[in-house]
């Protein structure tokens, strides 16, 4: 008697658990595929009302629409050269700044620490008018030296902290185990620690590519002219005009979200494991 | 044998006494921008505050005292956007938090495919804000959006109406959107945090005849304290300081009932050009920031 109860309230459990999965899937997933299937609906149907699920004919009309602006290639190209250079240059000073913090002992190494944490917590908001006339004074405004410092201020904390987590992980004795060989600083840091933390360092560097591609406030301030603006702040144009083409923007949203997912699945592994190497602990 | 091991203990702490100049050596580039680009622009802005500093580079700019700050603090407008702040802030911060604790516990029930749902759950962290916010101006779009038509159906708004549109219920479309975007993170660290309480806890309790509930009360929730304190403080100054998605959605509209401190600097500094004004404004949200901050380093968890 008693075994088959427990077995019921284990069906139980399993079939709500089910529902529940199966109805947070739905939450996340149907906005992003009423985008997706949108910009592939011909305009006789997307301003149909009741709204078909999916469309009659599938249509790439909207894409070849949006393609044919020339600043929209401007945006695209904006963002893969200002992400590309943030996603660098956080791969490069974030490691070192890292590699710095977790191996070594001296002084004001905590003071960095905490110092790192604390600009993770300074919001675009507060740097937005400070950066704005610095790149004014600096002349810059005309570049995209600003936004790639914009985006610096917020991924370089993002990154070190990401990567803390890594070279954590490798036990020290490797580098002393070196050094007694004979090996020199530079030697240990680039022959024998960073091999190791490759993936680490990569997943960041894609997760710091990421967060430049979304990022918006910044990348509206410091640039000026719109040939040179990004893709997240040319489509905010479109969607604050009055007259809205609701078909070429479900087409820009679409290849704005698609690479970062894709990019995003391919590294998750490595974020999930640095992010949760109690980075973030009680 | 001693021989060698004290040659060994000498060249190690020649290894760590080396290891100062070296390890700060590594830091330098990081130690510059912080301070060129972090530090510098936040003292800038409380320099600015003081200020009567325009957008322009070329009008002369005058100390003013804390005359901005009394304009702000008398500014009625500047009340109502503060607490559409809390509003936005609370309710964005509690659902995120309740949502994502809730996910975890699900996701780490034992069943098949835990691992991929647990990767798509986590798409909506990597999701452009500005993707977000278009879907929302498409589905609640007054005429052909998806969810306006589900609501004019369902007889809960007037025929070509839309929430985004209407006074009150905006303010809880973007903060629904909001947690939309932001629960993965707490999903994220609480999943990992239920992983490190240890097993035996629970089978101790239930051998005492605990049930489920009194487990997740006195055992579960106790342990995750810590990280909870933690997510609040790191969610709440995120919120708080959030720009973009209230923007893209609402613009702050209508009439003001969506726009909190992040867009009225915004507007203060970029639309009417007042700098000086905007950045005691911003001073409000670098206050509420320092004491999240001191908080964060108080709870330890940016110790080792």
């Amino acid at each position: 008697m008693k075994t088959k109860s427990i077995k019921k309230q284990k069906l139980t459990a399993a079939i709500i658990t089910t529902v529940l999965v199966l109805f947070l899937v739905a939450i996340v997933g149907f906005p992003l595929l009423w985008m997706a299937i949108s910009s592939f609906k011909p305009a006789t149907e997307l301003f149909t009302i009741p709204p078909k699920i999916f469309p009659q004919d599938w249509s790439f009309e909207w894409y070849k629409q949006a393609f044919q602006n020339e600043n929209v290639i401007h945006y695209f190209w904006n963002s893969i050269y200002i992400a590309s250079i943030v996603m660098v240059i956080d791969m490069i000073v974030g490691t070192l700044t890292a590699y710095s913090v977790t191996r070594f002992e001296y002084k004001g190494r905590k003071v960095l620490r905490m110092s790192i944490l604390a600009a993770y917590c300074v919001p675009p908001i507060m740097l937005m008018m400070p950066l704005f006339k610095i790149m004014a004074k600096l002349g810059l405004t005309g570049s995209h030296v600003g936004v790639i410092i914009g985006h610096l201020t917020v991924t370089l904390p993002f990154s070190v902290w990401l990567l803390i987590s890594f070279f954590k992980k490798l036990p020290k004795e490797i580098d002393e185990a070196a050094l007694i060989d004979g090996a020199n600083e530079w030697q240990v840091f680039s022959l024998i620690d960073l091999p190791l933390c490759v993936s680490g360092v990569l997943s960041t560097g894609i997760m710091a590519f990421i967060m430049s591609w979304n990022e918006f406030l910044l990348s509206s301030v410091l640039v000026n002219k719109e040939a040179m603006k990004t893709l997240t702040v040319g489509i905010s144009n479109y969607i604050s005009s009055t007259h809205i083409d609701w078909g070429i923007i479900m087409a820009l949203g679409t290849i704005t979200t698609v690479p970062v997912v894709i990019l995003f699945a391919l590294v998750q592994k490595y974020f999930v494991e640095g992010m949760t190497a109690g980075a973030v602990k009680g | 044998m001693g021989q060698t091991l004290e040659k060994r203990k000498g060249i190690l702490s020649s290894y760590s006494r080396r290891h100062s100049f070296v390890g700060f050596v590594f830091a330098i580039p990081a130690i510059i921008f912080l301070l060129v680009f972090v530090l510098y622009p936040v003292i800038y802005n409380i320099a600015l505050s003081f200020t009567d500093a325009s957008l322009s580079a070329k009008k002369a700019v005058h100390f003013v005292g804390i005359k901005n700050y009394v304009r702000m603090f008398s500014d009625k407008l500047f009340k109502q956007y503060f607490w559409n702040t809390c509003k936005w802030t609370f309710w964005s911060v509690l659902g995120q938090i309740v949502l994502g604790l809730g996910i975890a516990l699900l996701i780490s029930r034992p069943m098949k495919g835990a691992t991929a749902i647990r990767s798509f759950l986590l798409i909506p962290y990597v999701v452009p804000a500005i993707t977000l916010a278009l879907i929302a101006k498409w589905i609640f779009n007054s005429d052909y959006g998806i969810v306006s038509y589900w609501l004019q159906q369902a007889g809960l708004i007037e025929a070509r109406q839309s929430l985004l549109a209407m006074k009150g219920p905006a303010m809880w479309v973007v903060v629904i959107l909001n947690i939309w975007r932001s629960y993965p993170f707490p999903m994220l660290i609480y999943w990992a945090a239920l992983k490190g309480i240890d097993r035996e806890m629970y089978e101790a309790a239930t051998v005492d005849g605990a049930n489920k509930w009194q487990s997740f009360r006195y055992i579960t929730l106790p342990q995750l304290k810590g990280t909870t304190m933690v997510l609040i403080v790191l969610r709440t100054i995120w919120t708080a300081t959030y720009y973009d998605l209230i923007q893209m959605v609402t613009g702050g509209g209508p009439t003001g009932s969506t726009t909190h401190l992040p867009i009225l600097i915004y507007q203060a500094s970029f639309g009417s050009f007042q700098m000086g004004y905007a950045a005691s404004i911003s001073m409000v949200l670098g206050v509420l920031m320092f004491i999240c901050i001191i908080f964060y380093i108080r709870t330890g968890a940016a110790d080792d």
